[in-house]
């Protein structure tokens, strides 16, 4: 008798302590996966910021060898004009030396077309904001589990022993309902 | 079989309902094993003890051992032997599963063309859709035919590999269908299950042959207690194998379709899976010679045959896993495609 009753209690305690655990592992898997968003957050900023800056660079070297080229080019008319031939030598060698470079940045890498580079950049764009996307759902999905286990039978009564450190009231990631009605009548114009 | 999506009435699926539903025919095909290994350990323990106690009868042998007044030497000995011989499988196991293939592995820093660099996005978007802790290392195979699979006992040993052939010809919804099914089963702690059961299975049919053999050659036929059990071993060795091919086949297919149910779990999304599917199946048709070909001329293709996202046998590739070829370890695509949600249009 003694024995069936000490055997019953130890399932009971086991049952308190497995779900007692089971719900701070889903507590702390929601608390994880909240920051996971700022994470995504944080890196969509930095990977634009970088992006932006890399085509920034891109243009302004196109922009200063554009210009160099044309001062280059000056320099040499000038000295043609002047009959100053070694002037005008060593500025037309200049400029073959930045073409030849250019050559050489096009030959390295064949597939440094304009096209190549769009796509990279919007496979780039793409997957940020998916890890953004997906980053919020298994953050909402968390919260289903969670929510899920504190409010079925048995587990409740455990939550509400331990109201203190069980019971955690997680909000799902939304949109504001004004947002939801604005994205809901967006469409895209051409 | 149809050839698009067009083809398929498209309707929501319950991927919540499917994941719980497959979940329950796991556990039961696990209980199922454990006692069919008890019940084998017990089946010899008796038969070994028949002979000690030549007076006694059944029934008497059997309390006796079950309440522990005799102790179960067979079926521990067979359960220290199952235990051994799962670590040392798991041990090994990840190597295996790359045997034969021509293969190299992705990184953000290795990635050699855009494509591959989708690949291992698309792997990180997933995993963080999946909550995984670890990313599972990314694998290419350098084979024309499309087809995928995941290995691994862990999230932290866990890896993913993939065909050229099915880079080339997925887009990128497709391509990620792809790898959450495969995630799933990294998740779902696929590939250790029915690694253990398979390898439960083979040893009961193993310890079947020891006493098999025993039996037949010794020719105790003066006990009648004995001889019933003899002829329980000797029926059972020849009933166990085709017992458990069905279930281990019946268990990877609710493992399938939990996959299935796994990657719209993660996208949220049924059609880019179903697409998938079906593109891969069609290619594998079409191309049914040279995969064939290719499937044969690498080496330990059965080792990779569960666990690929798509059954070639399906496609009528055949001489891939030596036995159970007129079985697939799949659902039929079209049952698959049904499961999660799209139903042929005027079935005849």
């Amino acid at each position: 008798m003694i024995m069936t009753i000490l055997i019953i209690l130890l399932v009971v305690i086991g049952y308190v302590v497995l779900t007692y655990n089971k719900l701070i592992a889903q507590i702390e898997a929601v608390r994880n996966n909240q920051k996971q968003i700022d994470i995504q957050l944080d890196r969509r900023f930095k990977v634009f910021e970088s992006l932006i800056n890399v085509v920034k660079k891109y243009m302004d070297y196109e922009q200063t060898t554009l210009k160099d080229v044309v001062a280059l080019r000056n320099q040499a008319q000038q000295a043609k004009a002047s009959g100053d031939e070694k002037t005008r030598i060593a500025a037309e060698n200049k400029i073959s030396d930045i073409a030849a470079k250019i050559n050489l940045v096009f030959e390295q890498y064949p597939d440094l077309k304009a096209n190549q580079n769009c796509l990279q950049l919007q496979e780039e764009i793409v997957s940020t904001e998916n890890k953004l996307a997906y980053a919020k759902q298994s953050y909402n999905d968390s919260i289903e589990t969670y929510n899920a286990t504190k409010k079925s039978f048995f587990a409740s009564w455990i939550v509400n022993l331990f109201r203190s450190k069980l019971n955690m009231d997680f909000a799902y990631w939304q949109l504001s309902e004004q947002k939801v009605a604005e994205q809901e009548s967006y469409t895209v114009k051409l | 079989m149809a050839n698009s999506l067009h083809d398929f009435t498209a309707a929501n699926t319950n991927w919540r309902h499917a994941l719980r539903a497959n979940n329950h025919r796991t556990w039961i095909i696990i209980g199922i094993f454990l006692l069919i290994y008890l019940g084998i350990g017990l089946l010899i323990d008796m038969y070994l003890y028949t002979s000690s106690y030549p007076q006694a009868s059944l029934a008497q042998i059997f309390r006796a051992i079950v309440t522990f007044q005799l102790f179960p030497i067979a079926t521990s000995v067979t359960c220290i032997i199952a235990v051994i011989s799962l670590l040392v499988t798991y041990s090994l196991y990840d190597k295996l599963m790359l045997l034969g293939t021509d293969y190299h592995e992705i990184t953000p820093q290795t990635a050699q063309s855009p494509q591959e660099q989708q690949l291992y996005n698309v792997v990180e978007e997933m995993k963080i859709a999946a909550g995984l802790k670890y990313i599972p290392r990314v694998f290419i195979i350098d084979a024309d035919y499309m087809n995928a699979f995941a290995s691994g006992y862990s999230e932290k040993s866990a890896m993913v590999a993939i065909t050229r052939g099915l880079i080339q010809k997925l887009n990128r919804d497709e391509l990620q269908a792809v790898m959450a099914h495969e995630l799933s089963h990294i998740r779902h702690l696929d590939i250790k299950l029915t690694l253990t059961a398979s390898l439960l299975a083979n040893l009961t049919i193993m310890v079947l042959d020891v006493f098999f053999y025993n039996i037949i050659f010794s020719r105790r036929r003066d006990e009648r207690s004995g001889n019933a059990l003899a002829t329980i071993i000797i029926l059972l060795r020849y009933l166990l194998p085709i017992i458990n091919i069905c279930l281990l086949l019946y268990l990877s297919r609710t493992r399938e379709y939990m996959a299935d149910a796994g990657c719209i779990e993660l996208m949220r999304n049924n059609q880019p899976l179903a697409s998938a599917l079906l593109k891969i199946q069609q290619d594998h048709i079409a191309h049914q010679d040279n995969y064939k070909a290719a499937y044969l001329n690498t080496p330990h293709e059965n080792v990779r045959r569960e666990a690929y996202i798509f059954d070639p046998t399906q496609a009528g590739i055949k001489g891939i896993g030596s036995l159970n070829d007129m079985f697939s370890t799949h659902p039929s695509t079209e049952d698959r495609l049904a499961a999660i949600g799209f139903i042929l249009k005027n079935k005849v």
